[in-house]
């Protein structure tokens, strides 16, 4: 096949446009001089210049090309503006006829009137009208000529302008590291990418009486709806993991203090608020915390996204101030390395001991961003360092931050996947902290988290990070478990049907309980996880599903029949291959509980409600978010990190979103 | 240009010198169309994508730290800025494909072809287009190319070798 050497090298290359070629030595002149200017105004103001199409618009100076890239917000000022002065014509249109109807009656009148002055009505009305006209004119014009085409105020353009792109809004904005709690700023058109999925629907306990699902303690999806509800939108429904937000909270749950067997199911049966007749069984799991003699060595390679996309305020400098505080949680011998990936990959710090903290401090203030994205192949740069500096006994992983576009497509995430799986069966984690939005590609960080055994979380605002990379840097660095998985089997005599509430991308088959090759999700030091199953009683009128006629419930041995089910749990410790088995069964006691698990389990349950209110789930009936609301108020415990009171406050957002 | 004074001029450069940056995008800007247009084909969007990548380059010029030769540099900025192009414009669910036929219909059949065969390259698996472009269109050696690309020469050799099996596999395909 020579088709195509030959082709290529006979290739007939126009030249280009000498007018394109100025232009364009122009716009990057302009830039230059600009990245200069910055440069030596101050250190921190050189990561305000714009990206993406926008700087074109900018540095283009000739007017008549600025007219042909006529953009949407350009395009909208003018048309309000045509729109306004076709208001006021209209206006003048209707309203004048009207007037000079209504006038010659008046005239008739001073004539009458005053007969015995001299020409009078002719020299009135003469000033009578104009006066009118001018009334007319001015009271439909007043409000509209604001935007009329002559007198376009700065200010609506670039209100428009900030509307549409926030980007544009940077040029503005100095990006100065983010403090604030949340940043209020529009939503830009959305691209987003969430996977589809269904709500788990109810199962008769007697076809399926097994329910089998991996456990989950990623927090992203909460971080994203809190991000969309601060914004006064309604989060996608696909957004909405009710697992996700269950997890997000951490409950106080019993501890175990046995680091052979890291687990302590804690669990209740309650009646279930949204449905008469129904149960809620609650299972809390709560993972051994290590003190902080306990906690291995770390080594982590930072790879972060410093694309043209991370320019702004709530994605790299977020960033930075993240690892900044992650780096006060580590000890004096962990390693941090950190490896870039954009126009420029490559490694901008080798691994460094953290008491050597300043060098860290320098090579990430001198992060910026720009260029493209070449995901790939900065990964596995990353992988290469974390290699080369691997130690067996330390926790090795590898923590990718970004705002989630990778320059991969379909066939290969695969390929990515497959990476990642065996890099992390030689010992190599990876974790993913999801920064910004707009171009969230939260289905990318899901896989690649949970087949590098690590977590996702969404960083929207300092609070955030602080939450995940100092409260809970040990559930995110060091896992006391791992392939987590959770197996319950109900009985047919005490509960009819049941349904699992959140986990739907979480499920497994029956069969992969004891398969030891299949993954599953992985528990971090201190970490909680939280399910919900809703259950139908066989003793109960809210059952869903009908009795089938012909296969009768075939009596079994009835000995068991306080049990609501059994539950199986399998585990690995972290350096092991073969899986561990806890059980219990789920009796008539777990109906009473004392009051501090009763308020945790209610606090759940109100997450959980909130999570299927978001959803649109069918199962709610009646449940408002007002009901959410009492049950969480009243169910927030202490809350010494005000998690809950926010909870709160997000519900009081989606209510008033959904009125609007 | 010898390469001490290239690099004297990136220094330069980087020093925040706006005669030594305008001269080097005059000696370079050349290079960064030819490699845009083989891209894409089509002279406007050569000539955008190379805009884009001169503005990238006034951007990212500090960040090159000498270590390997500016081309192979220059040559990785280019394809980002081909990729993201490339991205974008698939984006735009091609409303003005009518606009796009003329100039398609103009030009000869072999460079019609030939956009094929790259369209072929792109489904087969990613990395071939850069790869056959930088080898077989630009002279790089598989060495030059890894450099480049950030991957192994194995790698390249692999690429050349795997497309070359299937573009005679679909030509069988198409005899037929």
């Amino acid at each position: 096949m020579t088709d195509i050497d030959k082709l290529l090298q006979q290739q007939d290359i126009p030249p280009a446009d000498p007018r394109a070629r100025q232009a364009a030595m122009r716009a990057a002149l302009d830039e230059f001089a600009q990245v200069q200017q910055a440069a030596q105004g101050s250190p921190e103001n050189n990561r305000s210049s714009s990206q993406g199409f926008w700087q074109r618009l900018r540095l283009i100076k000739d007017a008549t090309l600025r007219n042909i890239v006529m953009t949407s917000s350009t395009t909208r000022t003018l048309f309000a503006g045509l729109a306004a002065a076709s208001v006021t014509v209209l206006g003048l249109f209707v309203v004048l006829p009207a007037l000079l109807t209504v006038s010659p009656p008046s005239i008739d009148e001073n004539e009458v009137i005053l007969s015995d002055i001299n020409m009078p009505s002719p020299q009135e009305a003469a000033a009578h009208d104009p006066m009118i006209e001018e009334i007319v004119v001015s009271g439909y014009a007043k409000p509209e000529g604001a935007r009329t085409p002559e007198a376009p105020p700065a200010s609506t353009v670039s209100k428009a302008l900030r509307a549409s792109y926030p980007d544009a809004m940077h040029m503005a904005v100095s990006a100065a590291p983010m403090t604030a709690d949340s940043v209020t700023r529009p939503i830009p058109q959305n691209r987003d990418k969430f996977s589809t999925q269904q709500e788990n629907p109810v199962k008769r306990t007697v076809d399926e009486p097994v329910s089998t699902f991996s456990v989950d303690v990623d927090t992203a999806s909460y971080s994203y709806v809190r991000r969309q509800l601060n914004h006064g939108v309604l989060p996608a429904k696909n957004a909405v993991r009710a697992e996700e937000m269950l997890n997000y909270f951490d409950y106080a749950y019993s501890t175990p203090t046995n680091r052979e067997q890291p687990f302590l199911p804690s669990i209740a049966v309650t009646d279930a608020p949204w449905a008469e007749g129904k149960k809620l069984l609650h299972i809390g799991i709560k993972g051994y915390d290590l003190s902080d003699q306990q906690k291995p060595k770390t080594n982590l390679v930072f790879l972060l996204d410093v694309s043209g996309s991370m320019n702004n305020p709530d994605k790299l400098p977020l960033v930075k101030q993240a690892m900044d505080m992650l780096l006060g949680s580590l000890n004096p011998d962990d390693t941090v390395a950190i490896v870039v990936y954009a126009g420029a990959a490559g490694t901008v710090l080798e691994p460094t001991a953290v008491k050597d903290k300043q060098k860290i401090v320098t090579a990430m203030r001198n992060l910026e961003a720009g260029g493209s994205t070449a995901g790939a192949e900065g990964i596995k740069q990353a992988y290469q360092l974390a290699e080369a500096n691997f130690d067996k006994n330390a926790v090795n992983r590898v923590i990718l931050a970004t705002d989630g576009d990778f320059n991969v497509g379909i066939s290969d995430t695969e390929q990515l996947k497959g990476y990642i799986e065996r890099k992390r069966d030689q010992g190599i984690f990876l974790s993913v902290l999801g920064f910004g939005q707009g171009n969230y590609n939260d289905k990318l960080m899901q896989i690649l988290a949970q087949n590098g055994n690590g977590v996702a979380a969404y960083i929207d605002t300092l609070s955030e990070a602080q939450k995940v990379l100092v409260q809970e840097a040990n559930a995110a660095l060091f896992p006391i478990a791992k392939d987590v998985k959770v197996q319950l089997e109900f009985n047919p005599k005490k509960v009819a049907e049941y349904r699992l509430i959140g986990y739907e991308t979480r499920l497994l088959n029956r069969e992969d309980f004891n398969n030891d090759k299949v993954d599953a999700g992985d528990i971090g030091a201190g970490h909680s996880v939280t399910a919900l199953y809703e259950l139908t009683l066989t003793d109960s009128d809210a059952k869903l599903i009908d009795d089938s006629r012909y296969t009768k419930n075939a009596a079994k041995k009835s000995d068991n029949s306080n049990e609501y089910g059994y539950l199986k749990l399998r585990y690995k410790l972290p350096k092991e291959s073969e899986s561990k088995l806890l059980q219990r069964p789920i009796t008539n006691a777990d109906t009473q509980v004392d009051s501090d698990l009763q308020r945790e389990v209610a606090f759940a349950t109100a997450v959980a409600g909130f999570a299927q209110q978001l959803t649109g789930s069918v199962y709610l009936n009646n449940f408002s978010y007002d009901d959410i609301i009492a049950l969480a108020q009243a169910n927030k415990g202490d809350d010494l990190y005000g998690y809950r009171t926010e909870f709160i406050q997000l519900v009081r957002k989606a209510k008033i979103a959904q009125e609007i | 240009m010898d390469p001490d004074n290239l690099g004297q001029l990136i220094r330069r450069a980087q020093a925040g010198e706006t005669d030594a940056f305008s001269e080097l995008l005059e000696a370079h800007y050349d290079v960064i169309y030819r490699f845009a247009f083989r891209w894409c084909a089509r002279r406007e969007a050569a000539e955008d994508i190379t805009q884009q990548c001169c503005i990238k380059l006034a951007r990212a010029i500090t960040q090159f730290q000498h270590r390997c030769a500016f081309s192979t540099w220059l040559y990785r900025l280019v394809i980002n800025t081909a990729q993201d192009w490339q991205r974008q414009d698939s984006r735009h669910d091609h409303t003005d494909e009518a606009a796009e036929q003329p100039s398609e219909a103009a030009r000869d059949e072999s460079q019609v072809y030939l956009q094929q065969i790259l369209k072929q390259l792109d489904n087969m698996g990613e990395g071939l287009r850069e790869t056959a472009l930088l080898v077989l269109a630009e002279g790089f050696n598989h060495r030059e190319a890894a450099e480049i690309l950030g991957v192994k020469e194995s790698t390249i050799s692999w690429r050349l070798h795997h497309m070359r099996k299937q573009l005679a596999s679909t030509d069988g395909a198409h005899i037929s």
